[in-house]
């Protein structure tokens, strides 16, 4: 049997369209690596201890000492940009677990089955969609000690409807493709349907979302760490540096800048890292 | 043997998403030889296939299965005896061949994947490739097979050759018409079903407008649309097809559906028209003599 | 200088080396219809946007002249008017190429205007009184037309600007038959009325024979056999056009 396999003429027309290139993705990578690694070796890194204030070299400018310069208690600020990356990154991956985790289950059910299923689902998503964040995190805070943890509890309350609907309109798009009917066809129970069709079908643009809203959640901690909400002094944190530097900006530039990097080149990262995989994870494009 | 009552049936079935009906009121019988279900896009044919297959419950009437509606047969053997055979595109993207075929079957039955390859013409081999790494026809090959897997009675094959080209649509055809099984046929091509059916019903706008032996229904059609649909496919070395009347007049909500596209219409047309007999076949035309002659 | 509209010698298609498309002569003089058959993959539509430049990354070599314009060595600028006026590329999938949030009349009378073309209102109506198409679909939007519609706009829009020659890419397998029809239909009367140069590419032996004065059969990237529709359909020399033919149903 002749096998005329994949056609020249489809696959020139493809190269023409826009891509990160893959050097790009992997470039990525590499910064969140770099990012990662210093997060989680930061005592050893650190040139100074984490939380030794020192009021006479207070907002010292970047120098040999201090590359990053000193803040407004004479703190060293890379040293507590090291550690701030630790609280940071694991204020987003522990939001994005859980989110994720709660949000696409909760869509993937609610798109495949439809019906009054899909309406429960959704109209409870909506109600939490309703709520301003900050405010349910205020709300939160009253009732809960200020904190990371808090912190976490609060913006993955108000995160994980996002993923419900991500997940939910691409499930139900998944659930109408013939392969699900022929799977149905066959009797494959729907539980057996949605985890082996559905979801894995319907992840691509969730880790994609994943990459590109690790930056959002470090942000939005930050937000929260202003109204006292969130991370509190001592702990370094990316967002509480930022907004107590941000007075100083015209000032003592330093102290705001390079945390507002930090936050920059993480978000930056991961972004660049969710192309990468949008186009790795699309099993046309993974074959060349 | 016509005097069996047909396994599957649709009796008088109205179906539709939502409130709206897109198929009124169709009974077809799927009787041995073949039947194909012909019509174009909007016509219904893909829901019609969907409720034969158990996917989709009819807003009126029923779906027999022997002497049982759907909603009460057992459908662990019906998901056995009938399975369908849609487009090439019918595999999930991220699953292997093989996996995909062995998908329903038994644990222990999943050594069979190699014949069910064989059987549908493709090197067992391939059973560890993915859908994008197979040509169109073999993609088909590997619907059909996973299909065969559960050894069903009757195939319900929609459209199972449209996205193929015609020296690969040759073979596969080849293919379905060796296969022991009843089939009914859901298509726009009158060629696939005049090979691969022995009677055929034609839908316009969710009805069936005519139904008979396939042979006699295109050697000589007696709906307008039947005619003007077989007068449409151009014939190699023929005259350039001719489109007759407007196709773009949306279906008639009220008579006959046709109607406005017709070029016979007359008044009696906005009555609707009751399915009768005409030269052994159901026609659903006031003026179906006239197309005859 | 010949007068043919449409006129290729020696065109090679390639990417990184690997040759898609080899055509060692074509030519369509006005009101003329040659077709382009094979299979997918045979090179045939790359063959056809070749034509006009469109194809991207690739390495062509020949001569090409469309409309007396040299279109390997044109300019871009020269390479667009062509495009847009005076050869015109119809697709397989009409709806692709209209933008979604315009309306059609807008969108012709924007390119007639672009164009310089006096007089739109009138060329307006008569280019879709030409293809059969009411005109109040103007006023509709791309989703509110069927397929058969959009590609009668689309052929419409190509007479409006002027169009000599109009290069279709599977213009109607998108298309139920009894559309397809129509839309055959309008084609070879532009095409006697206005002498129309038509480059059709198709997979369809059968509806070619009806419409083609002449056909090319390329196979893998290759012409296997090309000549007078009538000859290559009914005696046809090459093995591969044979197993085309015994392959329609």
């Amino acid at each position: 049997m002749t096998t005329e396999t994949r056609t020249p003429e489809t696959q020139p027309l493809r190269r023409t369209l826009p891509r990160i290139p893959d050097r790009f993705a992997a470039f990525g990578a590499v910064l969140i690596v770099v990012v990662v690694l210093a997060a989680v070796l930061a005592p050893w890194l650190a040139p100074y201890p984490v939380d030794d204030p020192r009021p006479l070299e207070r907002l010292l400018p970047p120098s040999g000492a201090h590359w990053f310069g000193t803040d407004q208690v004479g703190r060293d600020v890379l040293t507590r940009i090291l550690y701030g990356g630790r609280t940071s990154l694991f204020i987003a991956v522990a939001v994005l677990a859980v989110s994720a985790l709660a949000g696409v289950t909760l869509g993937v059910v609610a798109g495949y089955a439809g019906g009054w299923i899909r309406d429960v689902i959704m109209r409870v998503t909506d109600v939490f969609l309703a709520f301003p964040a900050l405010l349910l995190s205020l709300a939160l805070a009253v009732v809960l000690q200020p904190g990371v943890n808090t912190v976490i509890l609060a913006i993955a309350v108000t995160w994980w409807p996002w993923y419900t609907r991500l997940a939910a309109s691409m499930a139900a798009s998944i659930a109408t493709r013939p392969y699900v009917d022929a799977a149905r066809c066959l009797g494959v129970p729907a539980p057996l349907i949605i985890l082996r069709h559905v979801l894995p079908n319907s992840l691509t643009p969730v880790l994609v979302q994943l990459s590109l809203d690790a930056g959002g959640v470090i942000l939005t901690s930050a937000a929260l760490s202003y109204l006292g909400l969130g991370a509190q002094e001592p702990t370094a944190e990316w967002g509480l540096m930022v907004q107590q530097g941000q007075t100083l900006f015209t000032t003592n530039w330093w102290v705001v800048t390079f945390p507002g990097l930090a936050i920059l080149v993480t978000a930056f990262a991961f972004n660049v890292l969710g192309e990468g995989l949008r186009n790795a994870l699309d099993p046309r494009r993974a074959v060349k | 043997m016509t005097m069996l009552r047909a396994e599957l049936r649709a009796d008088r079935v109205t179906l539709g998403y939502g409130r709206r009906p897109v198929v009124h009121d169709v009974s077809i019988d799927i009787t041995e030889g073949g039947v194909g279900l012909i019509g174009e896009s909007g016509s219904g044919k893909t829901t019609l296939a969907r409720a034969f297959l158990g996917l989709l419950s009819p807003i009126s009437g029923n779906i027999w299965y022997g002497d049982q509606t759907l909603k009460k047969a057992d459908m662990r053997k019906f998901r056995r005896d009938v399975q369908p055979v849609f487009q090439a595109e019918a595999l999930d993207p991220r699953m292997r061949v093989g996996t995909s075929i062995a998908e329903a079957l038994p644990r222990a039955a999943r050594s069979r994947v190699p014949d069910l390859l064989e059987q549908v013409g493709l090197d067992p081999e391939l059973a560890g490739r993915r859908p994008h790494e197979l040509s169109g026809g073999q993609r088909q090959r590997v619907v059909i097979a996973r299909a065969l897997a559960v050894g069903p009675r009757l195939l319900i094959l929609d459209e199972p050759t449209s996205a193929l080209d015609v020296t690969v649509q040759a073979r596969v055809l080849d293919l379905l018409a060796s296969l022991d099984t009843e089939r009914l046929l859901i298509t726009h091509n009158l060629a696939v079903v005049e090979r691969l059916c022995r009677t055929s019903h034609v839908l316009f706008a969710g009805r069936v407008v005519e139904s008979g032996p396939t042979a006699d229904l295109l050697a000589n059609p007696a709906h307008p649309y039947t005619r003007a649909l077989r007068d449409a496919v151009p014939k190699l070395g023929g005259d350039p097809p001719e489109a007759k009347g407007r196709t773009e007049a949306v279906p008639a909500a009220t008579g006959c559906p046709f109607r406005l596209r017709c070029p016979l219409a007359v008044a009696a047309c906005e009555q609707a028209p009751e399915p009768r007999d005409v030269q052994g076949r159901q026609v659903a035309c006031h003026r179906a003599e006239d197309v005859l002659t | 200088m010949s007068d043919h509209l449409i006129e290729a010698r020696d065109l090679r298609v390639s990417y990184g080396g690997r040759v898609v498309a080899e055509v060692p002569r074509l030519d369509v003089g006005a009101g003329e219809c040659v077709a382009i058959v094979g299979e997918s993959g045979s090179g045939k539509s790359t063959t056809l946007l070749s034509l006009l430049g469109l194809t991207q990354n690739a390495e062509i070599s020949g001569q090409v002249r469309v409309c007396g314009v040299d279109v390997l060595t044109a300019s871009p600028r020269a390479l667009r008017e062509l495009r847009g006026a005076r050869a015109a590329l119809v697709m397989q999938s009409p709806h692709a190429a209209l933008s979604p949030a315009t309306r059609l009349g807008v969108l012709m009378r924007r390119a007639l205007k672009l164009h310089g073309v006096r007089d739109v209102d009138r060329t307006m109506a008569r280019a879709m009184e030409e293809v059969l198409l009411d005109r109040e679909l103007l006023r509709r939007y791309p989703h509110e037309v069927s397929g058969g519609q959009a590609q009668r706009f689309a052929i419409a829009l190509a007479i409006a600007l002027g169009a000599e020659v109009i290069l279709a890419d599977e213009p109607t397998s998108a298309l139920d038959v009894t559309v397809q029809a129509e839309v055959v239909g309008v084609l070879r009367r532009l095409r006697a009325e206005r002498d129309l140069a038509l480059l059709l590419v198709s997979h369809d032996l059968a509806l070619v024979s009806t419409i083609a004065d002449r056909v090319l059969v390329m196979k893998d990237g290759a012409v296997v056999e090309s000549g007078p529709a009538a000859t290559v359909l009914a005696e046809p020399s090459h093995p591969y056009t044979r197993e085309l033919l015994e392959a329609l149903p």
